[in-house]
């Protein structure tokens, strides 16, 4: 049935001529095809105006880092949305993340707890008070069957506060040292002659100071992190039932019903699941900032939802990829670096994301156009 | 702190004293990164860029859509892995959570300064943050406490007051902040202080939450705006509930939106910082830096200018109002 084919991330493509079948192939890798055209622009311009070089190391690992709470953010939205649904509470919930981490990083090492423990006890702190709100949000939206825009706008309002609250209005500060945890990395490469030159794992080289800036970092540990967070994000997604059953509730909420499907307790899990990534993003931050804030998580909501819309996840729901998602995210870090490269000032950022998100929803509206698909009347 | 302005001129001097070309080997290239865009840093670009047509140097300007670390951060990752910057002349979103980026930019090659806000607490000589080149910026803690002198006059030496400001953690208004506190404290007993609370450098949440305060509290008698918009969003609220001329309000940064309420007696002292000078003499630092000039101050004040209706027209004091042009 359609089931299995909207588990491989579209529509059914049987019995469609070749010319359409081309264009549906389009369509799904647009967004593949623009990263590439982009950044091809850069290696090619970014030479030619100044100085530098588009493609290093240190730059390549810059929109990496630059990445990682737009793609954690966008990993949870991603499930959401495929399900029909939104969560604009991710922002906040990464701030309370933040705030939850920091002051337990904090609270355990003032207790004596060595500071990879209270590392570990930070992250499930974010984490876990994080699912608590998400588990919130899923609760009202499934079985008291309010909208999902409504109940996440609200509980974004009230995480928010919470989180000022917690972090009594100011940078929780006072951690023990935990950059290294935030900024070091898996490998580190010394440019350059000397005798340090070359890849080094895990720990850097011990440099004379006017040679660190030959240092780079490749894979800092937020990354690594979030490359094994999208890892089982994905597999969910694509591998288990539960992944199935959230396009099926996305395709269509009563027919999944009628399937047999609990969609109460699958969307309870999916906005848990939306917010614990969210955690895990503010968690992250504490770690690179050496320090909690209960406003870091607000300005990245949107830039999530655009990274998640540019890479094609359906607004109608029941359709989408994880791997979209991070082309997405990578489309608007790569914008960004490539333009202070250029010397061109960033906010052009912003005109070129909102260009490139009404043309992803017109390529969304037309797929479905060209596979006599209309928007399911499900629940959004 | 005139041994701190002599020391300055003493570098200016020196640098300016320098044939042209004879500087280290070939021209320097510095980025500018204020934190956000407002009339206050725009005057500071405008200091940045006429020193760097005056030397000679190349400027690349990239600013902060928001007020934040997420916002500061990637752009300043972004402008040192361009490889080609020397100096990046910089406002610190966070005294504490920046520490570790710019630590990172220092240690790629790229020397920082610092204007209007520092890292960790100011003292780049004896503190725990020694790697900036200097901190340039305005005596923020004596500033508050002229402003409460100002105002407990105005307002007959009594009454309740609103302390309004911006980002908590931020050095430059937490500076001005605890100055106006402490001023209040020791020096005027008899009047309170409400606050400080936060409107996260929006100007529409300054005004709800000024006109939130002038609701609970009708006997208002005075509003410090501790920076641009927040002077103006109280403004705003103060003018809406037709206290304008009732309620003494005391703003800091002389844009032009508080000039005009000095005009028109809604706001009674404006405070003028110099930002033309902090990006002027950021960028002759860098350039004496890279001269082999070894004595730079480490800190800088660039001092202020207290405007109100007996001298805003005249021009020893109209010239530190906030032009963009």
């Amino acid at each position: 049935m359609t089931v299995s084919h909207a588990a491989a991330g579209g529509p059914p493509v049987a019995g469609l001529s070749p010319g359409k079948r081309l264009v549906l192939l389009l369509s799904r890798v647009w967004a593949w095809l623009f990263l590439a055209v982009m950044v091809l622009f850069f290696v090619v311009a970014v030479p030619i105006v100044g100085s530098a070089t588009f493609v290093s190391i240190r730059n390549s690992q810059n929109i990496l880092v630059a990445i990682v709470p737009i793609v954690l953010l966008g990993l949870g939205q991603t499930f959401v949305i495929i399900s029909a649904g939104i969560d604009l509470s991710v922002g906040w919930v990464m701030s309370l993340g933040s705030v939850l981490s920091a002051l337990a990083i904090r609270g355990s090492a003032s207790f004596g707890a060595p500071i990879w423990l209270a590392v570990v006890i930070g992250f499930f702190a974010g984490a876990l008070g994080a699912s608590v709100v998400g588990t919130i949000n899923g609760v009202i939206i499934a079985k008291l069957k309010v909208p999902a825009f409504i109940v996440t706008l609200g509980t974004s309002f009230i995480v928010r506060g919470v989180a000022l609250l917690m972090s009594e209005n100011t940078t929780v500060i006072g951690l023990p040292d935990i950059r290294a945890y935030g900024n070091e990395a898996m490998f580190y490469y010394v440019r350059g002659g000397g005798d340090q030159a070359g890849f080094h794992f895990l720990h850097p080289p011990p440099l004379p100071t006017d040679m660190l800036r030959q240092l780079d970092r490749i894979l800092q540990w937020p990354v690594v992190v979030t490359a094994v967070v999208v890892a089982i994000v994905m597999f969910i997604l694509h591998r288990t039932q539960f992944g199935r059953h959230t396009y099926a509730i996305g395709g269509n909420l009563e027919a999944a019903r009628r399937a047999g499907i609990p969609v109460d307790r699958r969307l309870i899990a999916i906005y848990a699941l939306s917010a614990t990534t969210a955690g895990i993003a503010g968690f992250l931050s504490t770690l690179e900032y050496n320090g909690g804030s209960a406003v870091i998580g607000d300005p990245l909501l949107l830039s999530s939802i655009a990274a998640v819309i540019i890479g094609g996840v359906s607004l109608f729901g029941g359709a989408g990829t994880i791997i979209g998602t991070v082309i997405g995210s990578l489309i608007i870090a790569v914008l960004t670096t490539g333009l202070v490269m250029l010397s061109v000032p960033a906010f052009w950022q912003f005109i070129v994301v909102g260009v490139v998100v009404i043309v992803a929803v017109l390529i969304d509206q037309s797929r479905d156009l060209i596979v006599g698909r209309t928007s399911r009347g499900s629940e959004s | 702190m005139l041994k701190k302005s002599l020391l300055a001129a003493a570098a200016i001097i020196a640098v300016a004293a320098m044939p042209a070309g004879a500087s280290a080997a070939g021209k320097i290239k510095i980025g500018f990164l204020p934190g956000v865009v407002d009339p206050f840093y725009q005057v500071m670009q405008k200091g940045v860029e006429a020193a760097a047509k005056d030397l000679g140097i190349d400027v690349v300007t990239q600013i902060p859509q928001s007020w934040g670390v997420e916002q500061e951060k990637p752009l300043l990752d972004a402008m040192v892995a361009r490889g080609d910057l020397n100096y990046i002349i910089s406002a610190p979103v966070d005294k504490d959570q920046m520490i570790g980026p710019f630590q990172a930019a220092n240690d790629a090659g790229v020397k920082i300064i610092t204007v209007d806000t520092f890292l960790g607490d100011g003292d780049y000589a004896n503190g725990p943050v020694k790697f900036p080149l200097s901190y340039l910026g305005s005596n923020n803690e004596q500033g508050g406490r002229l402003i409460a002198d100002g105002m407990a006059k105005s307002i007959g030496d009594k009454g309740t007051v609103y302390l309004l400001s911006t980002n908590p953690n931020v050095s430059s208004v937490g500076a001005r902040e605890k100055g106006f506190t402490e001023e209040m404290k020791e020096k005027h007993p008899n009047i309170t202080v409400i606050g400080p609370d936060y409107d996260l450098d929006d100007q529409q949440k300054a005004t709800q939450m000024t006109a939130t305060v002038i609701e609970q509290h009708p006997d208002l008698a005075g509003v410090f705006g501790t920076n641009v918009f927040s002077a103006q969003g109280a403004a705003a609220a103060i003018t809406n509930a037709g206290l304008g001329g009732k309620v003494v309000i005391a703003s800091w940064d002389a844009t032009a939106a508080n000039m005009e309420n000095l005009n028109k007696g809604l706001v009674s002292q404006v405070l003028a910082q110099k930002p033309f000078d902090m990006g002027y003499l950021a960028v002759e630092f860098a350039a004496a830096d890279a001269a082999g000039v070894t004595s730079i101050p480490k800190h800088v004040e660039t001092g202020f200018a207290i405007l109100d209706k007996t001298n805003e027209s005249d021009p020893n004091f109209s010239r530190f109002i906030y032009k963009a042009n």
